[in-house]
């Protein structure tokens, strides 16, 4: 088991508001292109490069942030016209949407673009990286551009009391094991201070997990109130809220966190942004990202030494683990000999394949086994 | 233990004469029968190339049916019916060419041929009677008689001879051809190894015939004509000794009705002279008075090292029939023409060379962009004596010639330099010999020969280098594309949409559209509607500077002679067929135009029109081509001002830093959601 070093994590970032000036850095952007095409410059802009090898290790957060390298988006080029066009289209709907006090989805935001003309996005990725961009470039949120994700509802299972503020301004106090259904408590988008409060926890750590089955399987067996864990469903890639809720009950309620997942090369993925942000978002990983999350499993070793029903990795998975071995955040010894393991071995595992001794073998054995040995419990 | 004898007894007891017949009624998959479909494919291919063959050899423009029908007894037959309208096959003849194996007019004679052994059609024949037990029906009829003959022919495996069943005469109601029908256990496909791809497949390399498919649930195919020349019909030529077997001397020795030896050589044989002949008798040893059929043995080994070694005239080529350039590309045009393939390389056919005692020639057509899939590996089309190779693709030595040939160098995607590239491009290639190097009977593909492999090479690459002058000229057009898409869309709205943020008037976007496209750029536009036929050219300075350019017209005579011209040139040759102006000082973003109207009655099309421009570097030019050095125009100013078109220095250069929007997205992947 490779075992990640704590790190301890400092300062707790201060969240962000729709702030009064949220929209003045985008017309400032509209300002310099204007200036650009008024002196006959061809039109461009310079944006810090959101690949693996622009990320960097920030020492005092933790976590990995943007490097330094930038690029260019100039009108030079067709991709990069129509990116600058798109931006301006994009400013122009969230200033719009400023003055008339309206929000809207991402997905919305990808429909809107249908009268864009030239400018319309052809996928829903496109429009989201556009958003992301915007952020970088502003320094500002996607919500203070009043552009928000859909409810996805990652849930929580557990002893965990919080006051949420919902839609209609009602404050509600909820315990997320006694107050919700099977299904747990569901997280809004906004899961911020002024939306979501924490009132009280009797839990001792946190378990993250990928996969629904699995977090069905450790609440059926009790696993949440024997151990004192709450459980999170991440839902494959987390969202942003389920990650900054994550980060939010590591730093204010002190509670450690384990990452439980499939054992293949996207779950390292997964981890990577759990703990270290991720590539795409990189510009606000100190916001997002936990560094004191560990990995549990299941590891490449998991899967031989619990012999563990397994599938051979597929010409995309070595592809993924390749790709890996030159990520900077998967740089240290431990994931390297991890990955290297994988490789030579051939194989992958799904969380529930432990279901091959039997349905209890998970909570009384294996997690007990790997949190033990993690000093969790 | 039973003593040796009785054994070998045993053993000879078993022992008997197998007939031909017998051993390919057990050997099917040689001849390509092994299974439904190929049999049917097979049973077709043998027909067509019979019937092409006899059209050819009686100099009528091949005319074929084939009829691909479901047979009312049983759900995995077909029938199946080849009509041509050749020259008619001989009543007494019949028998033989279609029920008796390695019977042939074909197989002892040196020229370039489709069929060869005389195994094919009679080979159909056994299969249909093997499978369906139905005898084969032939209808013929020659010029001279005035009814066609009809027998039911079933082969007599053990002795390997026909069998008439029945036998009629018939009033057809044609002058001359004949018409095979079988029916026989096989199954109908469309797509790769499909009989139909065969028929396009011989369609286009045999222009000048017409070919109708009707498939067995009625869709007709109909390959028009596309030529009305015959192929050169190959003439006959005696063997050459550099491409003879001991056993094939044996065989000429031994029938030779010539008197002497020397006779034999001088006479039988290909380009051995009268002095080669003595100088190959000296050295065997031999009398030149010794009689052909008593040389044996040792003597005649000695006989075929003399010839091989005593250098003698290199075959002769008159034997081969290569389809020629013309005939390829009008081929290509008619049955792709639903493709429509942006390019047409001009075809390639390499000059006649030998190897061993045969003269082989390679020829090669190139097809490119259109409907042609980009995403697939070139598609190949391998023709062999003008009969396509649809089997055995990857173990043939035209594959491997283009496998090994780098088509990076000539603009097409190909992984590490080798295997086939990828893209929307289509090769055809044929290989015209009187002896194939086939890899096996089944006559699928090529054996590798070193001979073959370079002249494939050579021709590959003949054809590439006109492709890649087309692919830079499509890189260089859909650059413009690109260009004049961000200028003229893109550009007006990014202002417009930053000056309404900005609350600001709309800038004046001159200086930015030369900066961006920095190209002087010409577009030309062909008009007919009422009246002549006009053609504007449009010259526009999209560069930052100011410029005065000379144009200049190149175009067939006839074209230049009905053409009249606004402004009227500073100069023309009518004999070169040129015509030459300069152009008033453009300053940036400024155009201006030529006409050219045509008197009535003249075509003219875009390609007719070569335009060259003087006065900007090729770097910056789009539409045209710089003036080439051959033109013996004197225009010292032209030339100078075109030398000094230094590429400025960009003040925006975004040189050194990193496309944004073509940086690696690859992270993306997987690692963040929302």
């Amino acid at each position: 088991m490779p075992r990640r070093a704590k790190r301890t994590s400092a300062t707790t970032t201060d969240e962000p508001k729709i702030r009064a000036d949220a929209l003045r850095p985008t017309l400032d952007l509209a300002q310099q292109i204007y200036g650009q095409l008024s002196l006959g410059e061809i039109p461009r802009m310079r944006l810090p490069l959101r690949t693996k090898q622009n990320i960097a290790f920030q020492m005092r957060e933790g976590v990995w942030r943007l490097g330094k390298a930038m690029g260019t988006r100039s009108a030079r080029k067709l991709d990069g016209a129509l990116m600058l066009l798109r931006t301006f289209y994009l400013v122009d709907f969230i200033n719009e949407m400023a003055r008339d006090n309206k929000t809207s989805t991402l997905r919305e935001l990808y429909y809107i673009s249908e009268g864009w003309q030239e400018g319309k996005f052809h996928s829903e990725d496109e429009s989201n990286l556009l958003v992301e961009d915007l952020e970088v470039l502003c320094e500002r949120l996607r919500e203070d551009f009043r552009l928000h994700p859909e409810e996805n509802g990652a849930s929580v299972i557990g002893d965990l009391t919080i006051r949420e503020r919902n839609r209609k301004g009602l404050v509600k106090k909820i315990n997320c094991r006694d107050d919700v259904g099977d299904g747990g408590y569901a997280l809004p988008s906004n899961v911020e201070k002024e939306k979501i409060e924490f009132v009280s926890s009797g839990a001792k750590f946190i378990v993250a997990i990928e996969c629904g089955g699995m977090v069905d399987r450790l609440a059926e067996n009790g696993f949440d109130e024997r151990h004192r864990a709450l459980l999170i469903h991440l839902k494959g890639q987390p969202a942003r809220s389920t990650r900054r809720f994550l980060k939010r009950l590591n730093e204010e309620l002190h509670l450690p966190v384990v990452v439980f997942t499939d054992g293949d090369p996207w779950s390292f993925r997964i981890f990577a942004s759990v703990a270290y942000g991720a590539i795409k978002t990189a510009h606000i990983s100190q916001y997002l990202a936990t560094p004191s999350a560990e990995f549990l499993g299941v590891t490449a070793s998991d899967i031989e030494n619990y012999e563990l029903p397994s599938d051979r990795l597929t010409d995309q998975d070595v592809r993924a683990l390749q790709a890996e071995l030159t990520d900077p955040r998967f740089s240290t010894a431990d994931w390297r000999s991890e990955i290297d393991l994988m490789l030579k071995n051939g194989k992958k595992a799904e969380q529930q394949s432990l279901a091959k001794y039997g349905l209890n073998y998970v909570t009384d054995h294996y997690l007990p086994e790997k949190l033990t040995e993690m000093g969790v419990l | 233990m039973a003593p040796a004898r009785t054994i070998a007894e045993q053993l000879a007891s078993k022992q008997r004469e197998i007939s031909v017949a017998e051993f390919f009624e057990r050997n099917r998959q040689i001849l390509g029968f092994d299974n439904p479909q190929r049999a049917l494919l097979t049973t077709v291919k043998e027909a067509v190339d019979n019937s092409l063959d006899a059209a050819e050899e009686a100099g009528v423009l091949p005319e074929l049916m084939v009829e691909i029908a479901k047979d009312a007894d049983s759900p995995d037959r077909l029938r199946v019916a080849v009509t041509d309208n050749g020259p008619g096959i001989l009543r007494r003849e019949v028998p033989n060419v279609f029920a008796r194996l390695l019977y042939g007019s074909r197989f002892h004679s040196n020229r370039q041929a489709r069929g060869q052994q005389g195994i094919g059609i009679s080979a159909a024949v056994l299969y249909a009677a093997l499978t369906t037990a139905r005898p084969a029906r032939i209808t013929t009829k020659v010029e001279e008689e005035d009814a066609a003959h009809v027998l039911e022919l079933l082969i007599d495996t053990q002795k390997n001879a026909p069998r008439v069943t029945r036998e009629d005469v018939l009033i057809w109601d044609r002058p001359h051809g004949t018409r095979i029908e079988l029916a026989l256990k096989a199954k109908y496909i469309r797509g790769r190894q499909s009989p139909l791809e065969y028929l396009r497949g011989t369609a286009i390399v045999n222009p000048h015939a017409r070919i109708v498919l009707v498939e067995p649930d009625g869709t007709r195919v109909t390959f028009e004509r596309a030529a009305n020349e015959m192929p050169r019909i190959p003439k006959e030529t005696p063997p050459h000794p550099y491409g003879l077997e001991l056993g094939e001397l044996g065989y000429f020795l031994k029938a030779s009705k010539r008197p002497t030896v020397y006779e034999l050589l001088t006479r039988d044989f290909e380009g051995v002279s009268a002095r080669a002949a003595k100088d190959v008798l000296a050295r065997s040893g031999l009398s030149p008075g010794v009689t052909p059929g008593s040389i044996q043995g040792p003597t005649q080994e000695a006989l075929l090292e003399a010839l091989h070694s005593v250098p003698l005239v290199a075959p002769s080529s008159e034997c081969l029939s290569p389809i020629g350039p013309m005939l390829i590309k009008r081929g290509l045009r008619n049955v792709l023409g639903d493709v429509r393939p942006e390019f047409f390389a001009p075809p390639v056919s390499r000059p006649p060379k030998v190897r061993g005692g045969f003269p082989f020639l390679v020829e090669v057509g190139l097809v490119y962009g259109g409907g042609l899939p980009a995403d697939q590996p070139m598609q190949l089309l391998r023709f062999a004596n003008r009969v396509p190779l649809l089997f055995q693709q990857g173990a043939c030595a035209i594959t491997a010639a283009a496998s090994n040939l780098d088509w990076r160098r000539y603009g097409l995607e190909q992984k590490g330099g080798n295997g086939l590239p990828v893209g929307p491009v289509l090769v055809l290639v044929h290989v015209a010999s009187t002896k194939i190097p086939f890899t096996s009977e089944a006559k699928e593909a090529l054996a590798e020969d070193p001979d073959l492999d370079k002249e494939l090479t050579l021709a590959f690459q003949a054809a590439a280098r006109h492709l890649k002058v087309h692919i830079s000229r499509r890189s260089r057009r859909s650059f413009a594309q690109e260009k004049f898409e961000i200028i003229q869309k893109i550009l007006p709205r990014l202002a417009e949409k930053t000056s309404h943020l900005v609350d600001q008037p709309i800038p004046d976007l001159t200086p930015v559209i030369t900066r961006i496209m920095d190209v002087v750029s010409l577009e030309l536009q062909l008009t007919s509607e009422e009246g002549p036929r006009r053609a504007v050219l449009e010259v526009t300075n999209y560069t930052s500077r100011p410029r005065v350019l000379e144009i200049f017209l190149e175009t067939p005579t006839e074209i230049l002679g009905a053409s009249a011209f606004a402004p009227v040139p500073e100069g023309t040759d009518v004999g070169m067929g040129r015509a030459w102006w300069t152009l008033p000082k453009l300053g940036p973003n400024e155009r201006a135009q030529i006409v050219l109207t045509l008197s009535k009655g003249t075509d003219v099309e875009a390609s007719d029109l070569d335009w060259y421009v003087a006065g900007v570097d090729e770097a910056h030019l789009l539409g045209a081509d710089p003036l080439p050095g051959d033109w013996d125009v004197r225009l010292p100013r032209a030339l100078i001002e075109a030398a000094e078109t230094a590429v400025p220095a960009d003040p925006d250069s975004v040189e050194g830093e990193v496309d944004y929007d073509a940086a690696e997205s690859e992270a993306h992947v997987g690692d963040d959601d929302g």
